[in-house]
């Protein structure tokens, strides 16, 4: 009867466990955490392009999470910035947004997924800016939707303050306009609690270091 | 627990007992580069590696059995192969196919010149247009910039490789605009009615356009309208010509803008000196109104509508009777609309319609008579696009404009009306993505004239490098006579052969461009005894130089057009074959920009050169022998963003021909040919102030 008992009791847990965090296939998550641990690790350009190639893999073979995709879009967001070449940046990012496409077909009205893709759409734009004014618009598009989705998300306010951050003055950016948004940014930062090991929770030091800047 | 312990232990025991392989080899493209970064993975598994920078990969996987090794890399098509695991290592030498990638793929291009946001071969934006100094937001005057076409202020339009102004047809969203200038005003160039800020993209051709545009003898100027605003904002303009309105709603799926304007330059024309004595300076009132509507994810409707009302009055000289000037005065009405629906569907089906409506009319007096001119065009569209393979197309489509014009002098009238029907079908096959043909044929009935006209028309591209390419065209294009021709009798077609050779060299930040051309004109319009025939002809030749650089230069970016034209035709009036008045042999452009950050500052300049144009000297006994003094023009801008009333503002100064350079396009000669007067410039010197603020937005773009 004690056996029976434990038995229906570790059945019910398991099954909580599997309603509440939906994916809780430990192989999934113990690879997306060495993936995260490549990016944490990544030095440059080449770093980012593995760990862009493990979650491709990932994803490949995952074909109903969105993580995977996610995360291949945001080392393609970094493998941008880590190259000097405008060509190579654009491809980055053109791949980058085709990702964000895919986990945004996975995950509809997901915060984080329009967040990253505010971003990659302002990189875009900062390429070739007198003839990409257009993307200024997709990305306040996307971090409005964003905001709208989960106005707690700590990185839409990162985005938003790098981005006017690295705006010049003249055309409504500088270091005084970005102050308060990456001020928020911090303080949700402060507060932000991942749903799991895996959902994003990057963006806390990156926002306290622009912060600093500002001052 | 024991049980558990066990089945633990197996578990583990058999997962460690699982062979191990290791497979490892080398990526390489066909040529045998090795290929770094790519991704090389085993189907339904999380394992795999990526290559490093020798195109090296090894991984060791605990699956077994068949399996599938799969490779990609950036710029790579995806491939696999077939491995068996478990019985040893596996060492295997891989090779990737290129794939057809955006920035290394062969382009459509000779003759062309695109200017859009995001376009694929685009040199200019649509804010580059807008900023040209000198051009003052007129897109025509920014055309006049680029290699091929001439500077032209005495007439209206693009005067396009030796082509007239009515040689260049201007299309909006794929429809004809049949009258794209502002009012008239004797030997004065008119402004474009339409602005640049409603375009997203801009292709102006000076030869070898698709089959998709008909009624263009020499250049077709292609305007894309763009779609929905991205929010709700009002803008004012407030110019020392004028001042306008207008306010963008947008919706979820649609928007609405509706604008105004008035312009009125007597205070302008009491500071600055006019070459004409105005009675009543030019006065314009207008409005326009858009609607967008994303039908769905893919299908876009559209309506522009626009009218607008231009009043003016004058006195010019009059060269064989001083005392008594020639009295002008234009009373012009402008109404057009033009409304597109696109959506695609199917297998890789693209469905585009169009309407488009123009009427425009101008009456008034010239010296004591009373005249009026209404021209108009009606024209539907439709067309159908195939995409197939990776990058190839193949489109089809019918249009029908009905067009003509009504005109009366002092009571007397006389008009002409035309059906111009037309079908086009047209393919673009990349055989392979450095190797791309153009095949289009088009036919046209004109109701009028009677007549048919068949029209090929052909492109090649062919990529030489990852940014170089070598364009080849050849192309036959189909022209009605122009309206004052067609009003006495109906004509032939004239037409035209363009052999269009251009290689470039396009990288991000730097553009080069060399273009030569042969045109053969053929049945140009020839006035005999003041009865207009079909007997005309023409050549023009010549080729085209073109650099812009985003980079050199911090902060800054320029272009520099240089044109070489040598042409002859035997057209209108012309007693024989001679270079026409509009054709200057040498013409540059250099535009300048320079934004100054910490003075939130653009400022730009634009200087412009033509060698001297031929003109009629009754005296002299050869035709069109005599040359004008060189052009040279300079103009500076000045935009400073700012904030007014805490509203985004842009501060704008636009002066022409600063160091006021003497500007003769031509001259007059009195009928006996002993007088004669320079035709010049308005003015000396131009100027134009003004502010525009957005409201509702922050950044300074609307």
């Amino acid at each position: 009867m004690k056996n029976l008992t434990k038995s229906i009791t570790l059945i019910l847990v398991l099954i909580s466990l599997n309603s509440f965090a939906q994916n809780v296939n430990p192989k999934f998550s113990q690879a997306i955490k060495t993936g995260l641990d490549m990016v944490a690790a990544a030095k440059g350009g080449e770093d980012y392009l593995k760990a862009e190639n493990y979650f491709e893999r990932i994803a490949a073979v995952e074909t109903k999470e969105w993580i995977p995709s996610y995360y291949s879009a945001y080392c393609n967001l970094y493998a941008g910035y880590n190259t000097a070449s405008k060509e190579l940046k654009d491809q980055y990012w053109d791949k980058a947004l085709q990702e964000i496409d895919k986990a945004n077909a996975l995950s509809a009205n997901n915060s984080e997924i329009y967040a990253l893709k505010g971003a990659l759409e302002f990189m875009k734009m900062s390429v070739d800016p007198r003839s990409r004014m257009y993307f200024m618009g997709n990305s306040a598009e996307s971090l409005e939707k964003a905001i709208a989705l989960n106005p707690e998300n700590p990185r839409i306010y990162l985005i938003k303050g790098q981005d006017t951050f690295y705006t010049p003055e003249a055309f409504g950016g500088g270091k005084e306009k970005a102050k308060p948004i990456l001020e928020s940014a911090v303080a949700k930062f402060a507060i932000f609690k991942p749903v799991n090991t895996i959902e994003p929770n990057w963006g806390a030091e990156s926002a306290k270091a622009l912060l600093a800047q500002c001052k | 627990m024991q049980p558990i312990k066990l089945t633990l232990f197996f578990l583990f025991f058999f997962m460690f007992a699982k062979a191990q392989t290791k497979i490892s080899g080398v990526l390489k493209t066909i040529k045998g580069t090795p290929v770094a970064n790519a991704n090389i993975s085993l189907k339904n598994s999380y394992d795999g590696t990526s290559t490093d920078s020798t195109g090296r990969f090894a991984f060791i996987t605990n699956e077994t059995g068949a399996g599938l090794l799969q490779y990609s890399a950036l710029n790579f098509e995806k491939d696999s192969v077939q491995i068996n695991m478990g019985s040893g290592n596996i060492t295997i030498n891989l090779t990737i196919k290129e794939a057809l990638n955006q920035l290394q793929t062969v382009s459509i291009s000779a003759g062309s010149f695109i200017a859009g946001d995001g376009k694929k071969g685009a040199i200019l934006s649509s804010l580059d247009i807008a900023t040209i100094a000198g051009s003052r937001a007129d897109i025509f005057a920014a055309m006049q910039t680029l290699p091929g076409a001439q500077t032209s202020f005495s007439e209206s339009g693009l005067f396009v490789r030796g082509g007239t102004a009515a040689e260049t047809k201007t299309y909006f969203d794929g429809m004809l605009v049949k009258s794209p200038f502002n009012a008239t005003v004797p030997d004065q160039a008119s402004r474009g009615r339409l602005s640049p800020f409603l375009f997203k993209g801009t292709s102006f051709s000076a030869g070898g356009y698709s089959a998709q545009y008909g009624q263009a003898l020499s250049s077709a100027l292609v305007l894309e309208s763009t779609d929905l605003p991205e929010k709700t904002t009002t803008g004012i303009s407030i110019l020392s010509v004028g001042a306008g309105v207008d306010q963008n709603i947008r919706f979820k799926n649609s928007s609405i803008t509706a604008g105004g304007y008035y312009y009125n330059l007597s205070p302008a024309y009491s500071l600055i000196k006019q070459q004409h004595d105005y009675t009543k300076p030019p006065e314009m009132l207008g409005g326009n109104f858009q609607y967008k509507l994303k039908t769905s994810e893919t299908g876009m409707f559209k309506v522009y509508a626009s009218y607008s009302r231009t009043q003016l009055a004058l006195y010019s000289a009059n060269i064989d009777t001083p005392a008594v000037p020639k009295y002008f005065s234009n009373h012009n009405l402008n109404i057009y609309i033009n409304s597109t629906y696109k959506e695609y569907f199917g297998n890789r089906w693209k469905l585009e319609t169009g309407f488009a409506y123009n009427k425009d009319r101008d009456a008034g007096l010239m010296t004591v008579n009373d005249y009026s001119r209404t021209d108009h065009l009606t024209e539907g569209k439709a067309t159908l696009t195939k995409s197939f393979g990776q990058l190839s197309n193949f489109k089809f489509g019918a249009e029908t404009f009905n067009t003509g014009r009504l005109e009366s002098l002092n009571g007397l009238s006389r008009k002409y009306n035309d059906q111009i029907s037309s079908g086009f079908a047209e393919t673009d096959l990349f055989l392979t993505n450095k190797i791309v043909v153009r095949l289009g044929m088009r036919a046209e009935y004109s109701s009028y004239l009677q007549k048919y006209n068949l029209a090929p028309r052909t492109s090649l591209g062919l990529k030489t490098s990852v940014h170089s390419q070598l364009s080849f065209a050849y192309g036959r294009f189909y022209q009605n006579p122009e309206d004052e021709y067609l009003i006495i009798k109906p004509l032939g077609f004239e037409h035209a052969d363009h052999y269009i050779l251009k290689y470039e060299i396009n990288t991000t930040d730097r553009n080069f461009r060399i273009e030569g051309y042969y045109k053969d004109y053929n049945r140009l319009t020839k006035i005999s005894n003041g009865d207009p025939t079909n007997t005309g002809s023409g050549y023009a030749q010549g080729f085209e130089l073109f650099w812009r650089d985003k980079k050199s230069i911090k902060n800054a970016d320029y272009w520099l057009s240089y044109s070489f034209l040598d042409t002859k035709r035997d057209f209108r009036d012309f007693p024989m074959m001679a270079t026409p008045t509009f054709a200057a042999k040498h013409t540059v452009s250099v535009v300048y920009k320079h934004f100054i950050e910490s003075l939130h500052t653009q400022f730009g300049g634009t200087y412009s050169f033509a060698s001297g144009r031929p003109y009629v000297n009754p005296n002299n006994p050869v035709y069109l022998a005599d040359k004008t003094q060189t052009y040279n023009s300079l103009s500076l801008n000045v935009s400073y963003l700012t904030h007014v009333l805490k509203q985004f503002s842009v501060l704008y100064l636009n002066i022409n021909n600063v160091p006021g350079f003497n500007q003769v396009y031509g001259y007059q000669y009195s009928a006996n040919g002993l007088n004669r007067q320079p035709i010049v410039p308005a003015a000396k010197r131009d100027f134009l102030i003004g502010i525009m603020i957005t409201i509702g937005d922050d950044t300074f773009v609307r």
